[in-house]
């Protein structure tokens, strides 16, 4: 019980002061290139970033999904998926790999020891966040089909 | 209690002097299990039922400085199987970092990883009960936008405390290509140091309290081809064996990859040698079963299947020095895995309206042969030769949508798993697997997934079968009921169903999750790193909370 209230009291006390801007974080690219993850988010466009990795199926049926569509999204709106793998050294080599195989189109960042994942105190994969600018404008975790449909109406609604 | 109290204060005094320009991050996790007893699997015989395992992380940060405190809490105990260390509640890390242009310095906890890990990797695995932060400073300084420099001292969490020796990092990577001004390849160089310091208790063995472990990598990429090499080697240290010291004897590691890609076609393969690189904190604790005080990180380089009867028999690396009897010898593995991706493209007759994808992956594991001497515990390992084979693995995966809302999965696996080496118990076991998942939309966020899956095997346990129902009613709502089955285990008191049913809910960065069923007993291995569970019966419940 007195468990129950101390996790009533972060709720209630917390609840307006949810992250809103995606922490500063050294990610890298598929080279081995570091970069800022702050800086690879544009201030005037709409970016997607969804955490992912190559053994996460469903992680994998989402991204799969947004490629069957992504030419259309990135025809409609001023828009950009970024996936970040948090694949660590088991299975980081297979990122390259398979990005080709599938033939996806969106920007690739890793995140090899999961600094970002924690600083975003993400759980779960997938999660995917949408940004307007540097803004946190929704968040989902997990994937089920037309999910992607969900996030197509969010960058719709708030495409410039 | 009293200290989350303490805490809660804390938070509110911060959240209260929150201004616009900085940013708060609250991360909670609370995963729980009631155990019932089972009139299939036997009761549940030890200390309370109810045991929950619960993290709340706090993170602060205002220009260039952050600060960050994680409390974890096991009610009135932790999970079955996890360390003994992780009890009640307390506060776990805390760290405070300063970050610039040029440099960023951290005290409290940190976690770091040098190169692949093989040297050196602290990080958090919460279903693993993992935790090796460091305790103590550390210093990144950039001097130019392709050199990075860093060193650290600390000594690393166990429990909630931790252990007694010194840990010394220092790395360095160097973006050769870049200073070189070249734009058409891309070569990165980099050089690591790990010492660990522990006072010997011995006088028999010729070694230090310092052990010194050095590796060296290189990174290289043109166009669509690329490639990466890294050694390491470790000084002479105690090789523990039955819980004494038996020897004395220098680790190495190699790992080579290489690998090819281009839009609709991936190829890599890798290639390791590792000898004798286990690598602890505490010299006693090797081969500990909850994989505390763990100082590199070696996983299994095969493949990380995601479906249950593809998880019965899970390879591990095998790095540690280990005689167990006169045949049973180990001193490390050598081997390597291929994977190849694949699309038939769009409106051909092989891939149809909608392209198919195809993934394989092949690996291939042995012990280091050699000339061994059971009796004094030495040996003497031949470089590139391929011992007793512990594992290999053939997967395929065929990825195939028939229309717009109907898509399939098939899935093939082939398994040689030699449990009397990996495991040091008996027996050896031959596996073939399939399984076929579809998945139907049904319009207005709906959905349906369908998985069946068999297991045939002349050994150990036999054969297996088993399904999933999934049901996912909007994108927030899912329900699903799983089940394995034992069918042709030869004793028929173990024939037994391990069933599954329950629901999650999300919303934004939260989650709720409530199970129910009976669990396998066994490995349960994240990233190649396994912990052993009991079998056992219950109601389970995740929170998972994000501001």
């Amino acid at each position: 019980m007195k468990y129950l209230l101390f996790l009533l009291c972060i709720l209630f006390f917390n609840v307006g002061f949810s992250q809103k801007s995606i922490p500063n974080s050294t990610l890298t690219t598929l080279e081995g290139k570091s970069v800022n993850i702050q800086d690879e988010i544009s201030e005037n466009k709409i970016t997607v970033l969804s955490f992912w990795a190559t053994w996460c199926v469903p992680c994998i049926n989402e991204l799969d999904a947004i490629s069957e569509v992504y030419e259309d999204w990135q025809e409609s709106a001023n828009m950009e998926l970024i996936a970040v793998s948090t694949d660590d050294s088991r299975t980081k080599k297979r990122i390259r790999p398979m990005v080709n195989g599938k033939g996806w189109p969106y920007k690739i960042l890793l995140d090899k020891n999961q600094e970002l994942k924690r600083a975003l105190n993400i759980s779960t994969i997938p999660q995917t966040y949408i940004l307007k600018g540097s803004k946190i404008i929704y968040i989902h975790s997990g994937y089920s089909p037309g999910v992607e449909d969900e996030i197509y109406d969010v960058i719709q609604k708030n495409k410039n | 209690m009293r200290k989350i109290i303490v805490l809660q204060l804390l938070l509110f005094t911060v959240i209260l002097l929150a201004q616009e320009n900085d940013n708060i991050a609250v991360g909670f996790e609370s995963n729980s299990q009631y155990y019932m007893d089972d009139e299939k699997t036997g009761d549940f015989t030890e200390p309370n039922r109810f045991r929950s395992n619960n993290y709340l992380k706090v993170d602060y940060s205002i220009s260039k400085f952050s600060f960050g405190v994680q409390v974890e809490g096991y009610e009135p105990m932790s999970l079955l199987n996890y360390s003994p260390g992780f009890n009640k509640t307390n506060i776990a890390l805390y760290y405070a970092k300063y970050t610039s242009k040029k440099i960023e310095a951290t005290a409290g906890y940190f976690y770091e990883q040098y190169g692949s890990g093989l040297i050196l990797r602290s990080w958090e695995d919460r279903q693993l009960g993992i935790n090796n932060a460091l305790r103590g400073g550390r210093i990144k300084f950039f001097p130019t936008e392709n050199i990075t420099l860093s060193a650290l001292y600390g000594n690393q969490r166990s429990g909630f405390d931790v252990s007694d020796a010194s840990i010394y990092g220092f790395n360095s990577e160097v973006n050769i290509s870049s200073m070189l001004k070249a734009n058409s390849w891309n070569l990165d160089l980099g050089l690591s140091y790990v010492g660990r310091k522990e006072e010997k208790n011995t006088t028999d063995f010729n070694f230090n309290d310092l052990t010194n472990a050095f590796s060296g990598r290189l990174d290289f990429s043109k166009n669509n081809f690329y490639s990466s090499a890294e050694f390491v080697s470790k000084s002479d240290d105690a090789v523990i064996i039955f819980n004494e010291i038996r020897n004395v004897k220098p680790g190495s590691a190699f790992l080579f990859d290489v690998g090819y890609g281009k839009k609709g076609f991936g190829i890599n393969a890798n290639f390791r040698r590792i000898e004798n690189m286990t690598f602890y904190s505490q010299r006693s604790a090797n081969g500990n079963i909850y994989n505390e005080n763990i100082i590199n990180y070696i996983p299994a380089l095969t493949k990380q299947h995601d479906y249950l009867l593809t998880n019965i028999y899970v390879y591990q690396a095998q790095p540690q020095v280990s005689f167990q009897d006169f045949e049973l010898l180990k001193i490390g593995e050598i081997g390597g895995q291929v994977d190849l991706f694949y699309t038939l493209k769009k409106k051909t007759s092989l891939g149809g309206k909608y392209g198919t994808k195809i993934a394989l992956n092949m690996s291939y594991w042995a012990g280091l042969s050699g000339e061994y001497d059971y009796l004094n515990f030495e040996y003497d390992s031949d470089l590139i030769r391929f011992g007793e084979k512990y594992f290999s693995d053939i997967s395929l995966e065929i990825r195939k949508k028939w229309s717009s809302d109907w898509n399939s999965v098939f899935y093939y696996v082939n398994q040689y798993y030699n449990k009397r080496y990996v495991e040091e118990t008996f027996g050896n076991v031959k596996t073939d697997i399939f399984v076929s998942e579809s998945t139907y939309k049904l319009g207005a966020g709906k959905s349906l997934r369908f998985e069946a899956q068999h297991l045939w095997s002349k050994d150990d346990k036999k054969n297996w079968v088993g399904g999933t129902v999934e049901f996912n009613l909007n994108s927030k709502l899912a329900v699903y009921v799983n089940d394995i089955y034992n069918y042709g285990n030869d004793e028929d008191t173990e024939k037994i169903h391990y069933y599954n049913l329950g629901g999650s809910y999300t919303l934004g960065a939260h989650r709720f999750a409530l199970n129910y069923g009976r669990q396998r007993g066994g490995l349960i291995c994240i990233g190649g790193v396994c912990r052993f569970v009991p079998e056992s019966t219950g109601v389970t419940a995740n929170i998972i909370l994000s501001f």
